[in-house]
C-alpha cells in the first residue's frame, strides 16, 4: 500500500494530479481510491488530496502520520500538511510560494527562501523541486502539476513511464497532452539528476 | 475516462462519475437536478456525452421542480432521476412526501449527496432520515463502484415496488474516485401513457389518502425481501466482534480490521429504510458485543437498539450514544481504531502552525467590485459597517465574509436572503438593511421573497449580483441561458423582466466593473423608502477566463511599491501576494480587472501590454 498526500492551492491542478496518478494505478492493474478536502477547489483555498494504491484499497482518505509521501505544489501548504508523513515518508515540494492572505498581511518579510528552510527543517527528507522553472521549459507554465508527477514517480519508481503516459492522455484535454508529458519527463530527470550527483 | 466504454472495462471513476455511467446502465430516460456539491458532477458527466445519448439530462431551476419533473416522467413509466445536495431534499420534501403515496410506475432514484465534515454543505444534514419520514426505501453504497450498481439496483427496487427510491451517498463516495468494473449499457425507458387514477394521483381525496397509506405500507413491508435478492446487505468476515456499519464508514472499519488482522463479523447495510430486521436477526446471533460505525446521526444505532429489544436479545452496542464514536465530523481509520480499543500503528505529529488560506472571491470577481463598492457607499453616507446588515444568500458571494472584504452577516438558505431581510426590518431594525442575492439564486427561490418584501412595502435595498451562470458549483447553466449544456436550445428567461414584473420601487441596472457608478447608486438608495433593486450584472471572471482568455493583466513596478499592502489589504485578492516586502502579482492569477490599482496609493501597479 502507498499512500500519497497532494497539498496544493485551489487551481494549481492537485486534483487533476491526483486524477492521474487514479489511471495510471488503475492500468497498472491495481486498486485505487483517491479523494480530497476541497470546498471549493478552482477558488484559491487549501486543498489536499489523498491517494492510496495497493493490491486492495478502500478509502482515499488516511490520516496524519499515513502518507508515504507529500507532494507540494505550494510551499506553505506543504508547511501545512508536513505532519501526514510517516516517519520514513518523502517529501517532494514544489518551490511555488503563494503567502495566503493573512501570512502576506501579518509577516511581510516572510519569504520564499524561509518558507523552503523551514520545510527542510520540520522534514529533512525534502527535495524542492523547481516545478514552475521546468513546466516553463516544458512549454506549459500550468504543468507543475506533472513536473511534481514526474518527480514522485522518480522517487518512488510507482508505475512505468508507459501507465503515466496513458493515464495523462486520458484525464489531461489534448491540447496540453503533449506538453504534460514534457512536463513529466522533465520532473522525473531533475530528480534522477540530482540522485546521480549524491552516487557520483 | 469515456463514460460509454464496453462492459467489462475498468476504469477510474469518480463516485458522480459512476453514477452518471449506473444511469446508462439502469435505462434512465429523464435526468433532472439543481447544482449542489457533492452531487452535481452526475448531470455534468452525462451532459458531456448528451449528443451521443438519447437521454434528457438538463439543470432544473431547483430541486422541487425537478424533483417533480422527474415524478410526472415516472408516473407515464419512464424511467427517471433527480440529483440533488443534502438541503435541495428539503427543497424537494414536499413532492417527496407526496410521491411516496402515488408512487410511480418507471424506476425513479432521488438521490442526494450528505457531507459529513461538513466540507461545502451548511450542515451535517443525515439525510438517512427522509427515508423513515417520507416511508421511502432509501440504499446506500460505499464504493464509486457500489454507487454505479445501486442505481441499476434503485431502479429495479423502484419498479417492483412501485415507489421513489432515495439513493443516498456521502462526499467520501460522491468524490472518491475508484477502479469500477463496468456493466452493459441499457436502452433508455421511455414513458407508455398515463391514464387517469384519482384515487391515485389526487391528494385533495382524504380517505383516498388513508386507502394509500396502508398501500404505502404494504409496499414497505416487501422491500427487505427484494433488497435480500438484489444482494445490498452482506456479512463480511467472521467472529464475536461484530461491527454494523454502512456507506464510506465500511471502508475505514474494512482498513482497520485488515491493519490488525482482526477477527470481526462486519455487517455491510446497504440498505438502511426499511432498516434490514431480518438480516441483522440472521446474522447477529452469537456477538459478543456490536460496535455500531457510521456518519453522522446514531441512525443505525437506534434501529439496532429497537430490532434487538423486540427480539428479547442483549448484546452490548457501542457506538455514537456511548461516546465510542464522535456525534460530528466525519470518521477515519484512527477513530475506528479508537473505538474498538486500539491505536493506529503509525503515530502522527502534530501539525506546524500555518495560517489558514480560507477560498477568497477570485481575482477579477465581480462581486468585490459590488462589494467594495457597497462598503464605500455604507461609509460616505454615514453609517457604520456595524450597523448596517447585509443578509445574504447562498453563492460564492457568501465568500465576501472573509476578510478583508468581510461584508456578509448571513447566510442561510437558498432564497433566504431577501425575506430574513424583511423580517428584520419588521422587526424594527431603524438602521438601512441589504439583501445580497445572486442570479441563480434569484430563479431558484429569491423571487416569492421579492414578491413578498414589494407587496408588504417594506424599505430594503436588493442587490442581486449576477454574473451569469451557477458558478459556486462548477459553471451550469441558469434559466437566462440560450442554450444548455447539452445543445438544448432554450427560450431565454430575462432576470431584468422578471425583477420589472414584481414592480419594486426602484430598478437600476449596472456592470459590476463600474464602480464609481455602483457607489453612486447604493448611495443614492440605501435609505430611500421602499424596495430599490440593484441589478449588479458582470458575468463570472473565471469562466471568461477560461472562455475567452484574459486580454491583459496587471504588474507591480517594484520601483514604485512601497509594500504598504494597500492593494491586497483592501481587495483580496489571491492573485496579489507579499513577497520581501513588496506586492506581486502572480501573472497566470491575474484576470485582469484592473480594481487593485484604484487603491494604490503609489500608483505602483501598471497595466501591462
Amino acid at each position: 500500500m502507498i499512500r500519497i498526500l497532494i497539498a496544493s492551492v485551489g487551481g494549481q491542478g492537485g486534483l487533476t494530479l491526483a486524477r492521474v496518478l487514479a489511471g495510471a494505478a488503475v492500468l497498472s492493474g491495481l486498486s485505487v481510491r483517491t479523494g480530497e478536502t476541497l470546498g471549493m477547489a478552482q477558488r484559491y483555498g487549501s486543498v489536499v488530496s489523498y491517494v492510496q494504491v495497493g493490491s486492495r484499497v478502500y478509502t482515499p482518505k488516511f490520516t496524519p502520520g499515513e502518507a508515504d509521501y507529500l507532494v507540494g505544489l505550494e510551499l506553505v501548504e506543504s508547511i501545512r500538511n508536513i505532519h501526514y508523513l510517516k516517519p520514513s515518508g518523502v517529501a517532494i515540494v514544489a518551490d511555488e510560494y503563494r503567502p495566503p492572505y493573512t501570512l502576506s498581511v501579518e509577516n511581510p518579510f516572510n519569504t520564499r527562501d524561509q518558507a523552503i528552510e523551514l520545510i527542510k527543517k520540520l522534514e529533512s527528507k525534502t527535495i524542492i523541486i523547481p516545478a514552475r522553472r521546468l513546466a516553463v521549459e516544458a512549454g506549459n507554465p500550468r504543468a507543475s502539476n506533472m513536473v511534481m508527477l514526474g518527480s514522485l514517480n522518480a522517487v518512488s519508481n510507482i508505475f512505468s513511464h508507459d501507465n503515466v503516459e496513458q493515464a495523462i492522455r486520458k484525464v489531461l484535454p489534448a491540447r496540453v497532452v503533449e506538453s504534460s508529458i514534457k512536463a513529466y519527463i522533465k520532473g522525473y530527470e531533475y530528480v534522477q539528476a540530482i540522485r546521480n550527483s549524491f552516487l557520483a | 475516462m469515456s463514460l460509454l466504454a464496453e462492459p467489462g472495462a475498468r476504469l477510474p471513476l469518480m463516485g458522480n462519475e459512476a453514477i452518471a455511467r449506473g444511469v446508462l446502465e439502469a435505462g434512465v430516460y429523464i435526468v433532472t437536478g439543481y447544482p449542489g456539491t457533492p452531487s452535481s458532477e452526475v448531470i455534468m458527466t452525462l451532459q458531456e456525452y448528451s449528443r451521443d445519448l438519447d437521454i434528457y439530462v438538463e439543470w432544473s431551476v431547483n430541486e422541487r421542480v425537478a424533483l417533480e419533473v422527474a415524478i410526472g416522467a415516472a408516473i407515464s413509466g419512464a424511467r427517471a432521476m433527480a440529483t440533488m445536495k443534502a438541503p435541495g431534499l428539503n427543497v424537494a420534501s414536499d413532492p417527496l412526501l407526496s410521491a411516496a403515496y402515488s408512487g410511480v410506475d418507471g424506476g425513479l432514484v432521488v438521490y442526494v449527496a450528505d457531507d459529513p465534515g461538513p466540507h461545502t454543505t451548511q450542515t451535517e444534514q443525515d439525510s438517512r432520515w427522509y427515508g423513515e419520514l417520507a416511508k421511502l426505501p432509501l440504499i446506500s453504497p460505499s464504493s464509486p463502484q457500489e454507487a454505479k450498481d445501486y442505481v441499476v439496483a434503485g431502479v429495479e427496487l423502484s419498479e417492483a415496488l412501485g415507489l421513489p427510491v432515495l439513493l443516498r451517498t456521502t462526499t467520501r463516495v460522491s468524490h472518491t474516485v475508484g477502479d469500477v468494473l463496468l456493466g452493459e449499457i441499457k436502452q433508455p425507458r421511455k414513458g407508455r401513457g398515463f391514464s387517469k387514477n384519482p384515487e391515485r394521483f389526487v391528494r385533495a381525496g382524504m380517505d383516498w389518502n388513508l386507502e394509500r397509506h396502508k398501500w404505502l405500507n404494504s409496499r414497505l413491508a416487501r422491500v427487505e425481501e427484494l433488497s435480500a435478492k438484489l444482494g445490498l446487505n452482506k456479512v463480511i468476515g467472521a467472529g464475536e466482534l461484530c461491527i454494523v456499519t454502512e456507506g464510506a464508514a465500511l471502508n475505514y472499519v474494512l482498513e482497520a480490521v485488515e491493519e490488525y488482522s482482526l477477527s470481526a463479523r462486519i455487517l455491510k447495510l446497504g440498505l438502511l429504510h426499511p432498516f434490514p430486521r431480518g438480516f441483522i436477526l440472521d446474522n447477529i446471533r452469537g456477538c459478543r458485543e456490536i460496535l455500531v460505525v457510521e456518519e453522522l446521526d446514531p441512525y443505525i444505532e437506534q434501529h439496532l437498539k429497537t430490532v434487538l429489544y423486540d427480539a428479547g436479545l442483549f448484546i452490548p452496542i457501542r457506538g455514537k450514544t456511548t461516546k465510542h464514536l464522535p456525534i460530528e465530523g466525519e470518521l477515519d481509520k484512527s477513530i475506528v481504531l479508537n473505538a474498538l480499543g486500539l491505536k493506529q500503528r503509525d503515530q502522527p505529529g502534530s501539525p506546524h502552525k500555518t495560517p489558514r488560506r480560507p477560498p477568497p472571491l477570485c481575482p477579477g470577481c465581480p462581486h468585490r467590485f459590488t462589494f467594495l463598492a457597497l462598503k464605500r457607499a455604507i461609509s460616505k453616507k454615514g453609517f457604520k459597517l456595524s450597523e448596517v446588515p447585509i443578509i445574504g444568500d447562498i453563492g460564492c458571494y457568501a465568500l465576501s465574509v472573509y476578510k478583508p472584504i468581510d461584508m456578509l452577516w448571513t447566510e442561510h438558505s437558498m432564497g433566504a436572503s431577501i425575506s430574513m431581510a424583511m423580517g428584520l426590518k419588521l422587526a424594527g431594525i431603524d438602521k438601512p438593511v441589504v439583501a445580497v442575492i445572486g442570479d441563480s439564486t434569484l430563479y431558484h427561490a429569491g423571487l416569492q421573497s421579492l414578491i413578498e418584501a414589494v407587496n408588504k412595502r417594506v424599505d430594503l435595498l436588493v442587490i442581486v449580483v449576477d454574473n451569469g451562470v451557477v458558478a459556486m458549483t462548477g459553471h451550469q447553466s441558469t434559466p437566462a441561458w440560450s442554450t444548455s449544456e447539452t445543445g438544448r436550445i432554450l427560450k431565454p428567461i430575462s432576470l431584468d423582466e422578471l425583477v420589472k414584473a414584481v414592480n419594486p420601487d426602484e430598478l437600476r441596472i449596472v456592470d459590476s466593473y463600474n464602480y464609481d457608478e455602483l457607489v453612486g447608486v447604493f448611495e443614492e438608495f440605501i435609505d430611500k423608502p421602499g424596495v430599490k433593486v440593484v441589478v449588479s450584472r458582470h458575468p463570472c471572471a473565471l469562466l471568461e477566463a477560461r472562455l475567452k482568455g484574459v486580454k491583459t493583466r496587471y504588474t507591480v513596478d517594484v520601483e514604485l511599491c512601497k509594500g504598504c499592502k494597500a492593494c491586497l489589504v483592501v481587495t483580496g485578492c489571491p492573485a496579489i501576494v507579499m513577497e520581501g516586502g513588496r506586492a506581486r502579482i502572480i501573472q497566470e492569477d491575474c484576470n485582469g480587472c484592473g480594481l487593485c490599482t484604484r487603491f494604490c496609493p503609489y500608483n505602483a501597479i501598471k497595466q501591462m501590454g
